[in-house]
């Protein structure tokens, strides 16, 4: 028969996280903010390590960012959280990975090997596999933004992206035809910079991914529980408790104070960039003065609630306990590390031997 | 009393800020206005560090800012609470500028030691030593002519604030910071000095153009209301 507790939370079906909501029910829900701490920790250690993996012990482990990216993606459609990275963070994500890609791929000219030269332009317009890259990222951004400027930016940074390699731009099978316009201007760069820049650009992913993963699946409440659960004092529990709970109040003041400035015209005339840093300024005196407005009113709330004379609270209902799944999951997590950073082992050469 | 121990007990209630000290505080509880400022200065320095990155900078989702602006205000913050501010910076990094713009738990543990730091240094340099030769570990002596009615040295002040705040401490930032990232495998080695730049200069403008801003406009009103630390705790 379910607990009080359990009946209470099961009777909701949405709550808040750090940032928007996530579904109640779910497997992912279900997991103790520990093991979704752990979680998050181990895959973050072994990205850093899958993607540091030295040249001369056989690069980085692709397949195994791979695998791991393909978790963290199949984690946020179980926890039905993925909706919300594909309205927002997905999307902004996008752009630092492939500023990862290209930090990675011209900025660690220093690995060993032979070099594969890349065209800025190879002096000619192919048509082939590029063309099929520009048409169809032109229309899917155009589908969904129905904005010309827009679309073509994508469109047109991936059809070049497309076209640098040598391998693919004088391949018969990715390039049909060629109409030569103006000169070729090519660079070389290791042969190993792509598979390096790939792998940051992967492991990069992992970390964003896996950070959001957490914070759409874990709510303020379940950490100051758990902080119990480890046997921290009550006023300890609810310090951190009130430093989630203010995040949102925080910003939803800073976004109403820019508001405000607005309507005393403060956006009116084009303003250059360092007086926009001095409005910028200005808004701090009435976020921190407001700060401590409310300060004072929640400690006089709190104080008013007999907070300094309480003795035996009582528990947060959302607290749960370490179940078997738990453990399990932990227990995989370990081996996986084991076997990949202290064994040092690679998903990788499992499938290239 | 020898006359040396005299000049001593008069240097040390010379100055309006003398009470301000390294001490732990005055002995007292936190209280529990306190407490909860405590906590919402850490949850503000959180939403700050995390528009800071988010906002501004193409060198972003890697913790680095092109204009860190939240950096002032864990200084100022710092210079008010003490180890509450210290804190808040810590954690305000290792959340906002890491974990919510996707840096990963462990690269964000790690390199949040930059922003700890400079703060701590500041804290026990200013109350600790410049305070005693008439600079007001406060800053109000960058903008005021006078703090309750001792004649300020403006001069002074900003020399050291942009020396030691400005340079040494922003520049063991920026070394820490992209340094960690680096041995984290987070930056190529060729871009190494590109981003400890990007992060200098963020930090540096920042600090220059609000410090003053805050500094005028808040530190008064806080120390009105008594709510600045006289040590580290309370």
């Amino acid at each position: 028969m379910a607990s009080p507790d359990e009946e209470a939370r099961a009777s909701k079906k949405y709550v808040c996280t750090f940032i928007f909501s996530m579904r109640t029910g779910t497997p992912i829900e279900k997991l103790h903010v520990i093991t979704k701490f752990l979680m998050i920790a181990v895959m973050s250690v072994l990205a850093l390590y899958m993607f540091d993996i030295p040249v001369s012990k056989g690069g980085p482990d692709i397949v195994g960012l791979i695998l791991l990216l393909i978790l963290v993606f199949t984690l946020l459609i179980i926890s039905r959280t993925a909706k919300h990275l594909v309205n927002s963070y997905l999307v902004l994500a996008l752009p630092v990975l492939f500023g990862e890609f290209f930090w990675w791929l011209f900025f660690n000219g220093s690995l060993p090997g032979a070099r594969v030269i890349f065209y800025l332009w190879p002096g000619f317009l192919p048509i082939g596999i590029s063309t099929i890259v520009l048409v169809g990222v032109f229309s899917l951004v155009y589908y969904k933004t129905r904005n010309i400027g827009l679309s073509l930016v994508p469109a047109l940074l991936l059809w070049w992206f497309t076209i640098m390699p040598s391998a693919l731009s004088f391949s018969q099978t990715a390039t049909w035809v060629r109409i030569p316009i103006g000169a070729n201007y090519a660079f070389s760069l290791p042969e190993w910079s792509t598979m390096v820049a790939l792998s940051k650009a992967l492991g990069y992913g992992v970390l964003i991914y896996t950070s959001f993963l957490f914070l759409l699946t874990t709510r303020d409440v379940e950490i100051a529980g758990a902080l119990r659960q480890l046997r921290l004092s009550f006023r300890k529990a609810f310090f951190v408790a009130l430093m989630f709970r203010n995040l949102n109040t925080i910003l939803l003041d800073y976004q109403d104070i820019k508001i405000a400035q607005t309507a005393r015209a403060a956006n009116v005339v084009r303003k250059s960039i360092f007086s926009k840093i001095i409005d910028l300024a200005y808004v701090s005196i009435p976020l921190v003065a407001t700060m401590i407005r409310r300060s004072t009113e929640m400690g006089v709330a709190l104080y008013a609630r007999g907070f300094e004379a309480s003795k035996g609270m009582t528990d947060y209902k959302e607290t749960k306990r370490l179940s078997v799944v738990d453990f399990t999951i932990l227990a995989i997590l370990a081996a996986f590390l084991i076997y990949e950073v202290i064994l040092g082992h690679s998903i990788t050469s499992l499938f290239m031997r | 009393m020898s006359e040396g121990g005299k000049a001593t007990s008069n240097t040390e209630s010379k100055y309006p800020w003398s009470n301000y000290t390294l001490k732990l505080g005055r002995g007292e509880p936190v209280s529990t206005t306190q407490y909860v400022l405590y906590a919402v200065q850490i949850a503000a320095i959180i939403v700050l560090s995390y528009l800071s990155v988010s906002l501004l900078g193409p060198l972003s989702y890697s913790g680095v800012s092109l204009f860190y602006f939240v950096y002032p205000f864990f200084l100022v913050f710092t210079m008010w609470w003490g180890i509450w501010g210290i804190a808040s910076a810590y954690i305000g990094c290792v959340l906002g500028a890491g974990l919510m713009v996707g840096l990963g738990v462990v690269p964000s543990l790690a390199y949040s030691i930059s922003d700890f730091i400079p703060p701590l240094i500041a804290f026990i340099i200013y109350r600790g030593l410049l305070s005693k030769q008439g600079f007001d570990p406060l800053w109000r002596d960058l903008t005021d002519k006078e703090v309750g009615g001792v004649k300020t040295k403006r001069i002074g002040a900003w020399f050291w604030f942009i020396l030691i705040n400005g340079l040494i401490l922003n520049a063991i930032s920026a070394e820490l910071g992209i340094g960690i990232q680096y041995q984290l495998g987070l930056i190529p080695g060729n871009a190494y000095w590109v981003w400890w730049a990007g992060w200098f200069v963020g930090d540096l403008l920042a600090m220059v153009i609000i410090t003053p801003v805050l500094v005028k406009g808040l530190t008064n009103l806080v120390e009105r209301q008594g709510l600045v630390n006289h040590g580290w705790i309370t």
